[in-house]
């Protein structure tokens, strides 16, 4: 009898846990989950109108006018954006190639209408800001999707954003040398499993102090492919925040290849 | 102060027979600068340029792009009269409106693409090369030295009517064609004018007692004879931005042939400028490894002048071929910085005696910048320098942008080493520059 209560309390104190790491059991993998992200459809190409409001702590804002293309070949992925104004950065543009290969660096580019030349630029430092923005050269190639070969992950838990239900996945860099590419060291994605797009991503840099919270809003079907319309980050450690809204989205027109050429950059659109 | 203008309007013309629809884009940019000297506090520069730009879009894919010029300098030595005018063609030459205003029609071009082809005609700019700041394959347009290098190249740079087509083979490789019957040459400074070369590698200098005549240029004057022709075949190879360049052209800068006359009054030496034609084939290569990008390019001229100050010579000039490159490496490594370090060097191949320039001329450039505050405020500091004569030029910048189309600068431009250099000769030119530049 005695042994019997001895069991029963033992049982009774572990229940708690024993129960989160059966229903953790239940989710979903990381792994699993990151693969459905990456298999959701984002269309062949898109071009849409990509508008970029940066607001620093004070209020103050500037607001970039952009065209955005995006283009798989193969299992390639081409970006190229093409500032429109204001004045100060018109004609800028940027590109980047990025290889299924991941010993193959990215290669990269931009236009500077100063100096009237295409520069190669490193896309080691992928964790640098892109072009003022709160969003890292890394965020922009990704866009909604994740990157497989950067972090470990594991499904912690479940959570809401916007009362959408989502998984929460903690990805962890695989080592310090990829942690100083992208300028953080963890990150945790709210991943809504219905549409399987991340809504919320929260970022800590490399002494795990928060760095940035990325919302994905407004996401809607565009042509049958589910597209996240408002984009924001809000950069903890300096108070600034990016919002990048799309419009015109369009999946079906198609791209031309000569877009994402270094003498489109050059020309413009 | 730059104003910029932007507005966008969208017009329906009526042409008859066909109704095109265009779509106007116009922008102004204005531009105040001032240059005190640092070492007399004289200023060398009050400056205010306006520059409007109009681009249309037409409905049959044409786009028409417009630039204008409009300059008033208000210092004596970077007037317009200051600059030496007989080095455009008619048809490029800016308009004088009294000492200190000028009227330019800086660029004027049709953009139409052909398929995968693409055309642009007019009055434009064409860059070729990967140097920063240093020039060897980016010789296509030539330059306005008013205020030497100082000026951004952009708007040194002199706009030729050119024909220039680009073919695309595919979508990693295109030849580039050019046709350029419009024969501007480099703007340089009259005597009196406060960049005007004085180093013995550019003019030529005659003994004490004798007199010196600078008789006309003689210049280039057939429109289909004597016109520019370029190709340039560029490629995406392994990684590999690769270019290989060929220019037929005339050396901007005029070669000072000189004779020596006795007279019954004492000995002149007349100096007779001329434009020489010269080949130009080179290439260009940049690929990135890790937070390091490597660039370069070499270009190999035929028929090159250099003075000479053996007495003997019958011209004053000696002519070979001559060999330049850069060697380029920008560091990527630290967060929103770039550190960039180049290596130039130019070889005079024929080795002929007495030419007032080294036989291998070598610079070095070192630029460091770095954003803050998400790139509304940038600080850099580009430093050249000459390792024959060690002279060069040091140049510090701090830029903020109040708002999108508000910004400011301050920075100084300081010469230093032997007065005969490339750098040197502009010792007395020290100075600090505030700019302000609105758009609208």
């Amino acid at each position: 009898m005695k042994q019997i209560k001895l069991i029963t309390l033992v049982l009774a104190s572990l229940s708690p846990a024993l129960f989160s790491s059966l229903a953790l059991a239940d989710l979903p993998s990381g792994d699993d989950i990151a693969k459905n992200i990456n298999a959701r459809d984002e269309g062949i190409a898109v071009a849409r109108n990509l508008r970029m409001e940066m607001i620093d702590r004070r209020g103050k804002s500037r607001v970039r006018e952009t065209r955005a293309f995006r283009k798989y070949f193969g299992d390639e992925k081409r970006t190229a954006i093409f500032y429109l104004t204001p004045k100060n950065v018109k004609d800028t543009a940027f590109l980047t190639y990025d290889y299924e290969d991941h010993a193959v660096d990215d290669d990269q580019w931009l236009y500077l209408p100063a100096m009237r030349k295409v520069r190669r630029i490193s896309a080691s430092d992928r964790g640098d800001y892109f072009l003022g923005t709160d969003f890292s050269y890394e965020d922009i190639k990704l866009e909604t999707r994740v990157s497989i070969k950067d972090y470990t992950r594991k499904t912690i838990g479940e959570d809401e954003v916007d009362g959408v239900h989502c998984y929460l996945v903690e990805e962890k860099t695989i080592d310090t040398e990829t942690a100083e590419e992208l300028g953080h060291l963890r990150r945790e994605n709210c991943v809504d499993d219905a549409i399987w797009i991340v809504r919320k991503s929260v970022l800590w840099d490399l002494q795990n102090k928060p760095l940035k919270t990325i919302y994905f809003k407004e996401i809607s079907k565009v042509q049958g492919i589910w597209t996240a319309h408002k984009i924001e980050v809000e950069n903890h450690k300096t108070g600034h925040h990016t919002t990048f809204t799309f419009s015109n989205v369009d999946y079906e027109k198609g791209v031309n290849d000569a877009v994402f050429t270094q003498g489109s950059l050059r020309r413009g659109l | 102060m730059k104003i910029v203008t932007h507005s966008s309007l969208l017009l329906s013309l009526l042409l008859s027979p066909a109704a095109y629809a265009i779509e106007l884009d116009t922008q102004t940019i204005a531009e105040v600068k001032w240059a005190v000297n640092s070492e007399d506090l004289t200023n060398q520069a009050v400056q205010l340029v306006v520059k409007p730009e109009l681009s249309a879009y037409f409905d049959n894919g044409i786009k028409l792009t417009a630039i204008g010029k409009f300059n008033v300098e208000t210092v004596d030595g970077l007037q317009a009269e200051d600059m030496d005018r007989d080095n455009y063609s008619d048809l490029s030459r800016s308009a004088l409106l009294g000492d200190s205003v000028e009227l330019e029609l800086r660029e004027l071009f049709f953009e139409k693409a052909l398929g995968n082809n693409y055309l642009t005609l007019g009055k434009q700019q064409v860059v070729w090369g990967k140097a920063d700041g240093l020039k060897v394959l980016d010789v296509v347009n030539p330059q306005s030295f008013r205020e030497f290098i100082l000026e951004d190249f952009d708007d040194s740079r002199i706009p030729l009517w050119t024909i220039n087509y680009e073919w695309q083979i595919n979508d990693d490789s295109t030849i580039q064609f050019l046709w350029i019957p419009d024969q501007s040459m480099h703007a340089l400074s009259e005597r009196q004018a406060s960049y005007a070369f004085t180093t013995p590698r550019i003019v030529p200098s005659a003994p004490d007692g004798v007199a010196v005549q600078l008789n006309p240029v003689e210049r280039p004057s057939k429109v289909i004879s004597d016109s520019d022709i370029g190709l340039r075949w560029s490629a995406f190879i392994g990684g590999w931005d690769l270019t290989l360049n060929y220019l037929y052209h005339y050396d901007d800068l005029p070669v000072f042939y000189q004779r020596l006359e006795f007279s019954p009054s004492g000995a002149t030496v007349f100096v007779d400028p001329k434009y020489e034609r010269s080949h130009l084939l080179g290439g260009t290569f940049s690929n990135a490894f890790g937070n390091l990008t490597l660039r370069g390019e070499l270009g190999y001229s035929t028929d090159k002048f250099f003075l000479t100050t053996i007495p003997t010579d019958s011209d004053g000039v000696v002519k070979s071929d001559e060999m330049s490159y850069v060697l380029g490496f920008d560091w990527f490594g630290f967060e929103d910085s770039l550190l960039s370090f180049q290596l130039f060097q130019s070889v005079v191949i024929d080795s002929p005696a007495g030419i007032t320039r080294p036989e291998v001329d070598t610079t070095l450039t070192f630029l460091a910048q770095k954003d803050f505050l998400n790139e509304t405020l940038k600080a850099e500091i580009l430093v050249l320098q000459n390792m024959n004569e060690s002279d060069g030029l040091i140049r510090p910048k701090i830029t903020y942008e109040w708002q999108d189309d508000l910004k400011t600068w301050i920075g100084l431009d300081i010469f230093h080493g032997d007065k005969q250099g490339l750098f040197g000769q502009f010792g007395h030119n020290d100075r600090l520059v505030v700019g302000l530049e609105i758009g609208f």
